[in-house]
């Protein structure tokens, strides 16, 4: 896959690199408007990160842009500012989602994998782990084409997992990812324990082990 | 007033004797004038008798001087005892001793007195009440600026984006008064949108930096070789990071609030909402939440925030909550209360709705929540309120159904009738 960043914060954009780069994707990045837009007109991408603010330009111009050259990108707007308007604004013009800094990189990963899976970018709707599989479309998992019951917060979690796997994934991003905006409403995040403990049982003891804890108090969704 | 009244009696005091001096020399002179008539007379005819009682002359052997008394002489004619003054002195006329008296009806002081006071009572109370109504009619017209502008100063609110305007006056204070008002509330409105302002552009400037060092930690959990302790040190500065960004958020919503950007106004019914919300918290933590449903409440506000409301308060009830105990969610009437268990009621009660105020050490709520409540209240004219119930025997059965061990509950109520 190729991802375009576009981000005029050098370190962000290096970090976002970093993190996408370990499923083997290329990504280019682009620091201010001019050339962001000069690699858009140049090249083709699966994905472009667009942030909102860039210095020189605004990142909708550049989504008006993308929009009128029929370009097939899916478009992931990153901004600052959490108003509605603003999101509502990004959607229209047509971009594919729209999430609000601070974010976590494994959270934007899994928004990218949403979008790659809804569009005709090359996804697939069913995601595979050895034996699990899970019907993004159904909402449902099977391990060994079994189906097994999952809520729809442990299917979400399942999801998470295994689109960040081989990540460490802290509790507090977790939290976050299955709860959205809501997430701190809670102080604490214990309440994930519980979510992570029924998963791994319904996994049976195939699935199960590879919900490994990290550092303590992180997980990790990895095959041995 | 004590000062006129005093001067009035003074005057009145001052009057009376002047007026009485006054009749007294009047009486005399005529006294004297009329015996002199008398002795004129005599010289003519001798034996002229006079007018009893008001004049007479007798023969007399003794010469007396003019000797002027008061006397009380019965008066047939109105048939009553009245106060003479009596001038009376013998008088030589033609070799002949004369004793001639003349007598002047005196004005009883009592009446005079009366006159007085009676004519000054009438003076100053016409002149009262003209005064009254001539003053009053003038304030009225004098101080009708100055009222409105208290109106208006009742009512500014330094929210308002306009500035206020005062009602001119002619009155050089008033005037005064209203150009430095007008400054003073322009002033402070400024300073209150700059507040604002400058809350707003920290809280959205500071996304960025949080998203870098977020970034950075995550990419530096994945991407290095750490051992445990440093992870620990890494996943509690995220920990810090994402209380920054929360109380980013919420000051965020509080100033869009404040800013009015939620304009969406639609019915809503408040138990759909609540059981929404409840939903979605079963999903998620294991604290029974009881739903209690005795009437209907709908109301004209914006959905978000509604959500929100009840988040935080629902939220708030399951934090400070005993024991994972139940926590209930009453609808009755137009009130809706979000009782938790509790063994102490609030220390003080009256600052909970207030920003940053923490009763309890949880050292990670950001102490918004509440005030968040408070505000969406304020804005739709709700009544929020908290109150404490110790545990009594009457709840016994309550206790035993929800074995409850807790000492009372704490209830947040909203009122939603306006």
């Amino acid at each position: 896959m190729k991802y375009l960043i576009a981000e005029d914060e050098k370190d962000l954009q290096k970090s976002i690199a970093t993190y996408l780069s370990q499923d083997a994707n290329i990504c280019e990045t682009a620091s201010d408007y001019h050339e962001a837009s000069e690699k858009l007109e140049l090249y083709d991408y699966e994905i472009v990160i667009l942030d909102i603010n860039l210095i020189t330009g605004s990142g909708l111009d550049l989504l008006k842009k993308l929009k009128q050259q029929h370009k097939k990108a899916g478009v992931i707007i990153i901004s600052a500012n959490n108003s509605l308007e603003d999101k509502l604004q990004g959607l229209d013009l047509g971009a594919d989602d729209y999430i609000t800094k601070p974010f976590h990189l494994a959270e934007l990963n899994s928004r990218i994998k949403a979008v790659l899976r809804r569009g005709q970018f090359g996804g697939d709707d069913s995601i595979y782990f050895h034996e699990i599989k899970l019907d993004t479309l159904a909402r449902s998992a099977y391990v060994n084409d079994m189906p097994i019951a999952l809520t729809r917060k442990e299917y979400d979690l399942l999801l998470f997992f295994i689109t960040n796997q081989g990540r460490v994934l802290s509790k507090a991003i977790i939290a976050e990812h299955l709860w959205g905006d809501d997430s701190d409403l809670l102080d604490n995040f214990d309440f994930i324990y519980v979510h992570i403990n029924n998963l791994r049982k319904k996994l049976t003891n195939e699935g199960a082990k590879y919900i490994q804890t990290a550092y303590g108090s992180g997980y990790k969704f990895i095959a041995d | 007033m004590i000062t006129s009244i005093i001067i009035m009696i003074l005057s009145g005091i001052a009057l009376y004797l002047y007026t009485r001096s006054l009749l007294e020399n009047e009486i005399e002179e005529e006294l004297y004038s009329n015996k002199d008539r008398v002795e004129r007379l005599l010289e003519k005819n001798p034996d002229l008798v006079g007018i009893p009682p008001i004049m007479m002359a007798e023969k007399t052997e003794i010469p007396q001087d003019n000797e002027l008394i008061d006397t009380l002489i019965y008066d047939p004619l109105q048939d009553e005892i009245e106060l003479f003054k009596q001038l009376s002195g013998t008088k030589n006329i033609n070799g002949q001793q004369y004793k001639i008296t003349v007598r002047a009806m005196v004005i009883e002081s009592e009446d005079i007195l009366f006159a007085i006071v009676f004519t000054f009572m009438v003076i100053i109370f016409l002149g009262f009440i003209f005064l009254f109504y001539l003053n009053k009619s003038r304030n009225e017209k004098l101080w009708r600026p100055f009222f409105i502008n208290l109106n208006k100063l009742k009512e500014f609110s330094v929210k308002a984006d306009k500035p206020l305007n005062f009602e001119e006056s002619e009155i050089l204070e008033f005037h005064e008064l209203n150009r430095e008002m007008e400054s003073l509330t322009a002033k402070i409105q400024t300073d209150y949108r700059n507040l604002r302002q400058f809350t707003e552009d920290v809280s959205h400037e500071m996304q960025t930096p949080l998203a870098i060092m977020q970034a950075k930690i995550e990419t530096l959990i994945n991407d290095q070789k750490i051992n445990e302790s440093q992870y620990e040190q890494l996943s509690s500065l995220q920990g810090d990071i994402q209380r920054l960004k929360q109380l980013n958020k919420r000051l965020i919503l509080l100033a869009k609030i404040d800013n009015n950007q939620f304009t969406a106004k639609e019915t809503i019914s408040i138990n759909e909402i609540i059981q929404q919300v409840i939903e979605n918290f079963r999903e998620l933590i294991q604290t029974r939440i009881i739903f209690v449903e005795n009437s209907k409440i709908s109301v004209v506000m914006d959905k978000t925030l509604a959500v929100i409301l009840f988040n935080n308060l629902l939220a708030n009830a399951v934090k400070h909550n005993v024991d994972n105990h139940a926590v209930e969610v009453i609808i009755e009437g137009n009130n809706c209360s979000i009782i938790n268990d509790g063994n102490v009621a609030l220390k003080q009660p009256e600052s909970i709705f207030e920003r940053f105020y923490k009763e309890s050490k949880k050292a990670d709520s950001t102490g918004l929540g509440l005030s968040i409540v408070k505000k969406i209240c304020d804005y739709y004219r709700f009544g929020p309120s908290y109150s404490f119930r110790t545990s009594t025997e009457t709840d016994t059965a309550i206790k035993t159904q929800r074995e409850l061990t807790s000492q009372g509950q704490h209830i947040f109520s909203v009122d939603f009738n306006k």
